[in-house]
């Protein structure tokens, strides 16, 4: 089982999109699948038709007390499978902090389904703190959505720097992608420019801003699922491509 | 965990619209548009796949998205034990041998099952499918259900198969499942297996797998009359060479003129070998022109082996000459349509259609009342006699042979075991079954060595005239008549080869244990019969297995 968490430190920058859509294709392309909502809002859950509830909480998957393996949820799409949202996963720093190892719950947690499932994708909560660096030690490559700003730029570099730092011992291969790109605003066309120039690990695909991948609140679906035609859904299996290219 | 799937049998008729009628008015469901299909079960003419335990199907996408991830063309390998496919396999076209399909695993586990045959359609089934999607209050799927209506794709009565319905759960949803489960149960009934779609769809199309094998199989009464017993495995042979017509016609793969060149050989074999059941007059016309059947059925059998082996023939010259044989496949194969042809005109001749004809009505007919001595015999006493004469006659022969004797004599070993061979596969079924195959299996081993000795000096020589046949076409420049040069060579290399080993292969079948178990299974206990015979009945039959037993002597 191969591991990508979808990660931003900055909210807002179309990473549940991403990580929905993306789970969606991969089951889609024969393999299973699994995505973990770990963002306390529950988004990706919503968007599944799943309730974002585990009993017992994030406390009791962390303590063993239940096996993560019950807490997961089939979606409408064949291979594809849900772990739902909890609203205790707000405190998730302080329950991770309350086992040994903190930093490696989440690597432990995961073991055993490596057998069940062929990739997973982790909707990770936007920070960084003690979950961010338990997603960095569990995952094989971080899929990190950058809108086309100079403070998302920053918040990359941030990233890339905290990886390189002692603090994280095994880094993730980093996989940043422009997202939500206004293509009618210039700003958006030359700040591209200047950081594929800077950052040659950038993935070629660009996901446009685009209403229809609003609508998959109204539609509770993946875009491709109910739009495939439609250029945005194109994007995301560009992107699906090069993700599947590069955790191969 | 999640429950296994259920699978539940429709009502007699099986007609999945009232079902998914009632579905509907049962439960919140979505129906996802319908798909049809096309199966096609595959096998070698020999059921092969059958054989070990396998089958494949062949998935033609008809409307809508089953099967698979929008491929119009898939192979599956089935696994009959379990009903379930392991390998699957996309296709652009139809399957047919195995080293035409795309590399993968299902070839590489097809490609040992399978060998030179060919993947031959043996049912044809016609699947609609429909999938509904259980749903909750949020509209979210929390069971689904697969209908499935097959039909045998015949034009004259496409018979219908069992419907299908089988109810899967959604991971998580074990309530619902549950609910689902106990009111489908008011439509249909759950049954623990839902029976192979393949053995049934075999089964309504009349195909009985396993009722071809090329292998003799005759359960034979010992105290049957000679003349009947011999007639039930003549009979056999015939169904066999008509068997193999039709595949031989239209070249379906090389298999199917070999075995029917080998039911004729094994017919000539029997006219020869059982003796003095018939009267010699009836039947030597028959002999006369089944050896007519194997000459004219022959130069194909050759070319086939020739292009079955090219690759092998090619791989045993350097790197460098390699390329030179091209020209000799390119002719081979230029001639073989041409054969092929005759042959097709042999085979629709009224020569050979006479030939069968009146050889079955020879067989069927009434057992002949001035029969030769042999025929009342019981047919044990005659497989004793005749297999003990030439296990004598083989073994005779062997020891005569050194190191300088000439090559006939070692041909004229080689016709008096495939003699002894096929004797006692005629009769296997009347001796004690590991002793008869340990004793079969010591008589291949000579025989391949026999074999190989004069099929290479054969094959050198045929070379030899091709390749002036060739540099009278102008088909073959220096370079091919050279490459052909260095394949002479190594064949009559591997023919020196097989000469110098063949002292240490018949010993190994003159041993004393062979010997004992020879004399013990056809001299000992045809002399017990006899005895047994003498004491216990009187008459003819008794007085005719003493005088065979001596003449066994």
């Amino acid at each position: 089982m191969k591991i990508v968490g979808v990660y931003s430190i900055k909210g807002g920058v179309g990473k549940t999109a991403t990580a929905v859509n993306l789970a969606y294709l991969s089951a889609v392309a024969g393999r299973r699948t699994l995505i973990w909502d770990l963002d306390p809002q529950g988004a990706a859950s919503y968007y599944f038709r799943v309730k974002p509830r585990v009993k017992g909480g994030g406390r009791a998957l962390l303590s063993g007390r239940r096996e993560l393996d019950d807490a997961i949820k089939g979606t409408d799409f064949e291979r594809l499978d849900l772990l739902p949202a909890d609203f205790s996963y707000r405190n998730l720093d302080l329950m991770l902090d309350a086992g040994k190892k903190p930093e490696r719950q989440l690597e432990r947690l995961l073991r055993p389904l490596r057998q069940d499932y062929d990739l997973l994708f982790l909707d990770c909560p936007p920070s960084i703190s003690l979950a961010s660096e338990n997603i960095f030690r569990a995952a094989d490559a971080l899929l990190v959505p950058l809108v086309p700003s100079t403070l998302s730029a920053r918040t990359l570099t941030q990233l890339t720097a905290f990886l390189d730092s002692d603090r994280v011992r095994r880094a993730p291969r980093v996989l940043p992608f422009f997202s939500m790109v206004d293509e009618e605003r210039p700003l958006h066309g030359d700040t591209m420019a200047r950081l594929a120039e800077r950052h040659p690990e950038l993935l070629r695909t660009v996901v446009p801003l685009a209403p229809e991948v609003e609508r998959m609140g109204l539609h509770r679906m993946p875009l491709p699922a109910y739009a495939p035609a439609h250029r945005a859904a194109d994007a995301y299996r560009d992107l699906w491509s090069e993700l599947e290219a590069a955790v191969a | 965990m999640s429950p296994e799937p259920m699978d539940f049998q429709l009502p007699q008729g099986g007609d999945i619209e009232a079902v998914l009628e009632r579905i509907r008015a049962t439960l919140s469901c979505e129906v996802e548009p319908e798909a049809t299909w096309r199966r096609r079960y595959l096998d070698s003419f020999d059921w092969l796949l059958y054989g070990v335990g396998a089958a494949l199907e062949e998935q033609v996408a008809g409307t809508g998205q089953e099967p698979g991830q929008g491929q119009s063309r898939r192979l599956l390998w089935i696994d009959l034990a379990v009903d379930s496919a392991d390998e699957a396999q996309v296709l652009d076209a139809e399957p047919g041998f195995a080293d035409d399909l795309p590399p993968g695993a299902l070839r590489e586990r097809l490609a040992p099952v399978l060998g030179v045959r060919r993947l031959l359609p043996m049912a044809e089934v016609n699947t609609r499918a429909i999938r509904v999607r259980v749903l909750n209050d949020d509209a979210k799927t929390v069971a689904r259900i697969h209908l499935e209506d097959n039909r045998l794709s015949d034009p004259v009565s496409p018979a219908r198969l069992s419907a299908r319905l089988r109810l899967l759960p959604v991971r998580g949803y074990l309530d619902e499942f549950a609910a689902t489960a106990r009111l489908l149960q008011e439509i249909a009934r759950p049954v623990a297996e839902p029976g192979v779609l393949v053995l049934e769809a075999l089964a309504a199309a009349g195909r009985r797998p396993g009722d071809y094998s090329s292998k003799l199989d005759y359960r034979l009464d010992p105290a049957q009359r000679a003349d009947a017993a011999t007639r039930f495995i003549l009979l056999g042979l015939l169904d066999t060479i008509e068997t193999n017509i039709d595949g031989t016609r239209r070249n379906l793969d090389s298999e199917f003129l070999h075995d029917l060149r080998v039911a004729v050989r094994r017919t000539r074999s029997a006219l020869g070998q059982i003796k003095g059941v018939f009267h010699d007059a009836a039947v030597a016309h028959f002999k006369a022109e089944f050896a007519w059947v194997q000459q004219v059925t022959g130069p194909v059998r050759d070319l086939d082996v020739y292009l079955l082996d090219f690759p092998n023939l090619r791989a045993c010259l350097p790197e460098g000459l390699r390329a030179d044989l091209d020209a000799l496949r390119d002719w081979l194969s230029a001639h073989y349509d041409d054969e092929q042809q005759r042959l097709v005109q042999a085979l629709a001749s009224p020569r050979f259609t006479t030939l069968l004809h009146d050889w079955r009505v020879f067989l069927e007919g009434p057992l002949q009342q001035a029969a030769p001595d042999g025929a009342a015999l019981p047919i044990k006493a005659l497989a004793d006699q005749r297999i003990w004469r030439m296990f004598k006659r083989v073994r005779g022969e062997g020891r005569a042979i050194d190191a300088q004797s000439p090559a006939e004599e070692l041909h004229e070993l080689r016709k008096s075991c495939k003699k002894l061979r096929y004797l006692m596969e005629f009769f296997q079924s009347l001796y004690p079954d590991k002793s008869m195959r340990r004793l079969i299996k010591q008589t291949k081993v000579l025989l391949d060595n026999l074999g190989r000795f004069q099929d290479l000096a054969v094959q050198a020589e045929h070379l030899r005239e091709t390749a002036e046949r060739m540099r009278a076409d102008n088909a073959a420049d220096v370079g091919t008549l050279l490459a052909m040069g260095g394949l002479v060579s190594h064949m009559l290399e591997g023919q020196q080869r097989a000469r110098r080993e063949f002292a240490d292969t018949f010993a190994q079948f003159d041993t004393k244990d062979n010997c004992k178990l020879f004399r013990r299974l056809f001299l000992d206990s045809s002399g017990e019969q006899a005895r047994h015979q003498n004491r216990h009945s009187a008459g003819a039959e008794s007085d005719a297995a003493d005088a065979v037993h001596g003449a066994g002597q």
